[in-house]
């Protein structure tokens, strides 16, 4: 046994089912259970991904053949922008440390709750307020915004559309992150159960730690900056306008000086999910537990001195442009010492595929790919061809959809029969990961060579010569969205007619396995003390 | 109510504090007539630490940050956000001083 | 459920929100500290239309407002109740002249047609437009965290006077306290930035 639970396991009711001061729907939405707060973060979350993947049809829809096809372009350059903004701001940002940080973390350190409960409610509030406040802009004002989710001036200073709403839910939104990034913080220095001490920490926890961090200190950035982008569409303080002296450049340091370090909040819970996944299914503790713990603590720090690299042709200097690449290539190498070390695991371990391992030996698979693209664009040379290409289209899709979106999928599989006490039928993820893995490739994989042949990004008509990979493309987003409904619609079906979960399905060693399924309100009937580390399996 | 066992909290009699309040005072007297000198490019910088300085009296005095023994992540905040801010103004000036 | 109600942690997390607000207003220093090395004398003209000893004024008050705040917490773990909210008051009040004397220099501002985007100011050389404009975020912004720190302390007050802070719980009082200094800190550093530059 992994950890002891002093005292007896008493059966409890789950937490779907236990009372509170309000019942039904304010039970759900006004409630402080972080199990709660996961699943609202749950249901709202996919939501957005499924508005943000229509978004994502209809764009592929439109470009299936050069010139119109169904919309015109105004309307294009709408719908780009609104499915970057949902999908990062609203799907992948908050995504996994949301859902099954909010849900797992306190149980995978032995507490009943995370240190600020109530903020944490507040949390998912702030969530839905600025997620609504994007959506208004969407119908007031000039209409949606067109100016592509990262927002430059001085176009987006002058573009007539609701540029000011839309900002403004964004800015809103980024309390929501740092809250949860206090409150994780907080929660893993504060609450671990006796025993539990930092490298008994399951790396998932690790990697939320990290996470939280980022959360905290960058996201401040980017609040500032579009509230000076607002303030200046309102009061036109000049700060980034070049008739009032101002520098646009310096928009871009400020936007970048966020949304790097954002994608490394995008990844390394994913990261996280993935070391949970692999010990598992491979019945092997961890290779490297320390390296893997340490390497998302530098992947947050280095990987927030990166962002010029998305400025090399803005304009900045030579100087920054060659320091930025530099240090690109140094983050790379905390990245490849996971996968190296998840692939170490992997050998010679007792390997049953079950579904979320499928995703997660998808998600080394696709990441490397993207990482690898990543290399290209953190060379200058090769940049200068590259930037505001479709390779760049193609890479973060690689990374942000084949990494974090695979290990999302892999962490819904993992954790159902925790948090829903049923198991997924599990014939119907194979076929549905077949779908989604075609499809994911013959989607996103000619946007490299369209890339690589000139094709720019963002572009509403394209040359004839580029016809057949769009084509291609297109017919790619088909077979993935059916792969989703696959997908989705299987997991559903388990939430509904899914088998009886027991306690621990998958024989894993951490903490949120060794309680009931689905938890109860508490937790634990008695704080776990804490006495192995959290992947120590036996040998066979 | 819990009472947190490792946080001994010491108070600071009134007189600490007033004291530190005076030599805020004087800091400030400092930073005015400095203004006032002929300093060049030193100038700016002089200001900045003495900025430094006084906020240095606040957080360790009025804040109490030089009595939170106990937690290890305290001594560490304040450090750590001032070295990434400098990061952050530095690598821009790589940008914006060599174009 | 109360087992997680820990005073420690709550102080933690309100040193967390402040890292966060030191990130927020750095970003505004980035950009000051750029205009200002690619306009050293527009900044310096500009500057000397500012009324310095008002700003040092200014200064002064928050100094002391920090004093009052930290005798105030100080008065509630001794159980002083009375003089706690005696101190707590005075800092309300110094607080409320910061502002007001603020408004002030605003207006006269904004009397004399130097405001952002007004026609005056953009007769201007760049680096003084500029100037303007980063006088207007960052002093505004403060003034912001300033009038949310009064009412903040104002709640303060309520719950000492209802006796729902006392010495046995006075980590929201120490927590108001860590913000309110931190809003002082952001003006010992504006205040030279901006009235100081010689």
């Amino acid at each position: 046994m992994p950890s002891e639970i002093s005292g007896e396991v008493r059966p409890e009711a789950s937490f779907f089912k236990s009372k509170g001061r309000f019942h039904g729907i304010p039970g759900w939405i006004f409630s402080t259970d972080h199990k709660r707060i996961g699943i609202l973060y749950l249901i709202s979350i996919l939501l957005f991904f499924f508005t943000g993947v229509s978004l994502g049809f209809l764009m592929r829809l439109e470009l299936i053949a050069p010139g119109p096809t169904i919309m015109k372009p105004q309307t294009y350059n709408a719908l780009f922008t609104l499915h970057g903004v949902i999908m990062i701001f609203l799907f992948v940002i908050p995504g996994i440390p949301s859902i099954f940080g909010n849900f797992f973390m306190p149980i995978q350190i032995g507490a009943r709750d995370v240190a600020f409960p109530r903020i944490n409610l507040l949390s998912w509030w702030i969530y839905i307020v600025g997620a609504a406040l994007v959506i208004l802009s969407l119908f007031t004002g000039g209409g949606p915004v067109d100016t592509g989710w990262t927002f430059y001036v001085p176009y987006s200073l002058r573009t007539t559309v609701n540029v000011p709403l839309a900002v403004f839910g964004v800015f809103i939104l980024g309390f929501s992150s740092i809250l949860t990034g206090i409150n994780f913080v907080t929660t893993i220095h504060r609450l671990r159960s006796p025993g539990m001490n930092w490298f008994r920490l399951p790396l998932f926890v690790w990697s939320l730690y990290a996470t939280a961090w980022v959360q905290i200190l960058v996201t401040p950035v980017v609040g500032i900056t579009l509230l000076l982008t607002l303030l200046e569409r309102l009061v036109g303080v000049g700060i980034f306008d070049p008739a009032k002296g101002g520098d646009p450049i310096l928009y871009q340091h400020l936007f970048w000086i966020y949304s790097h370090p954002a994608v490394y909040i995008m990844i390394l819970p994913a990261m996280g999910v993935i070391s949970e996944i692999i010990p598992v299914f491979a019945r092997r503790t961890i290779f490297g537990y320390k390296a893997i713990a340490f390497s998302s603590l530098a992947i947050a720090s280095v990987g927030s001195l990166v962002w010029g690299h998305h400025m090399f042709v803005s304009g900045q200097s030579d100087l920054a442009s060659l320091i930025f690449s530099l240090l690109t290539f140094l983050v790379a190498v905390p990245s490849a010492i996971k996968v190296f070390n998840w692939v170490a695991t992997l050998y010679k371990g007792s390997i049953e595929v079950k579904p979320p391992l499928l995703f997660g030996l998808t998600f080394i698979f696709l990441f490397s790919i993207g990482g690898l693209t990543g290399l290209f664009q953190g060379a200058l040379a090769t940049d200068v061809h590259l930037h505001d290409t479709y390779w760049v289209v193609g890479h973060f899709h690689y990374i942000i959809f084949g990494g974090t979106g695979f290990a999302l999928f892999g962490a819904l599989h993992y954790w159902f029969p925790k948090m829903f006490g049923k198991m997924v039928q599990n014939t119907i993820p194979y076929l549905s990961w077949g779908f989604l893995f075609v499809g994911f490739n013959i989607l996103y994989f000619p946007m490299l060579i369209l890339g690589w042949e000139g094709m720019p990004r963002r572009y509403y008509d394209y040359l004839a010569q580029f016809h057949t990979l769009q084509l291609t493309s297109t017919i790619g987003s088909w077979i993935l969205i059916a792969g989703l409904i696959l997908m989705f619609g299987n997991l559903f079906y388990s939430l509904l007619k899914g088998e009886r979960a027991g306690e621990n399905p998958w024989g894993s060693a951490t903490l949120e396995w060794q309680i009931p399924s689905p938890p109860p309100k508490e937790n634990f009937e008695k704080i776990p003390v804490v006495k192995k580390g959290p992947y120590e399996y036996e040998r066979e | 109510m819990e009472k947190n066992k490792e946080e001994k909290f010491s108070f600071l009699d009134h007189r600490t504090y007033v004291l530190v309040w005076l030599v805020l005072i004087a800091l400030t007297g400092i930073t005015v007539s400095v203004a006032g000198m002929n300093l060049g490019r030193w100038s700016i910088s002089i200001a900045l630490v003495i900025a430094a300085i006084k906020s240095g009296f606040v957080l360790n005095y009025f804040m109490h940050l030089k009595y939170e023994k106990g937690i290890r992540l305290f001594k560490w905040m304040i450090p750590g956000i001032l070295a990434l801010l400098v990061l952050l103004i530095g690598l821009t000036f790589f940008d914006v001083a060599f174009r | 459920m109360n087992g997680n109600k820990d005073d420690t942690s709550s102080k933690i997390g309100m040193w967390l929100f402040i890292l966060s607000e030191i990130i927020l207003f750095g970003g505004l220093f980035i950009l000051y500290a750029v205009y200002r090395f690619k306009n050293p004398s527009a900044f310096h003209l500009a500057a000397e239309e500012l009324n310095r000893p008002f700003g040092t004024i200014n200064t002064l008050i928050l100094i002391t407002s920090s004093l009052t705040m930290a005798l105030s917490i100080s008065c509630v773990q001794k159980g002083n109740r009375r003089s706690s909210l005696v101190f707590l008051l005075a800092t309300l009040l110094l607080g409320f002249v910061f502002l007001a004397n603020k408004y002030f220099e605003w207006a006269g501002k904004i009397h004399h047609e130097i405001y952002p985007d007004s026609p005056r100011l953009l007769e201007r050389n760049k680096g003084e437009i500029l100037f303007y404009g980063l006088y207007y975020s960052m002093t505004g912004l403060h003034g912001l965290h300033v009038l949310v720190g009064l009412g903040v302390l104002l709640f303060m007050g309520i719950l000492i006077t209802k006796r729902k802070i006392d010495e046995t719980n006075f980590a929201p009082l120490e927590n108001s306290g860590l913000y309110w200094h931190l809003v002082d800190i952001i003006w010992i550093f504006l205040f030279p930035l901006f009235y100081l530059i010689p």
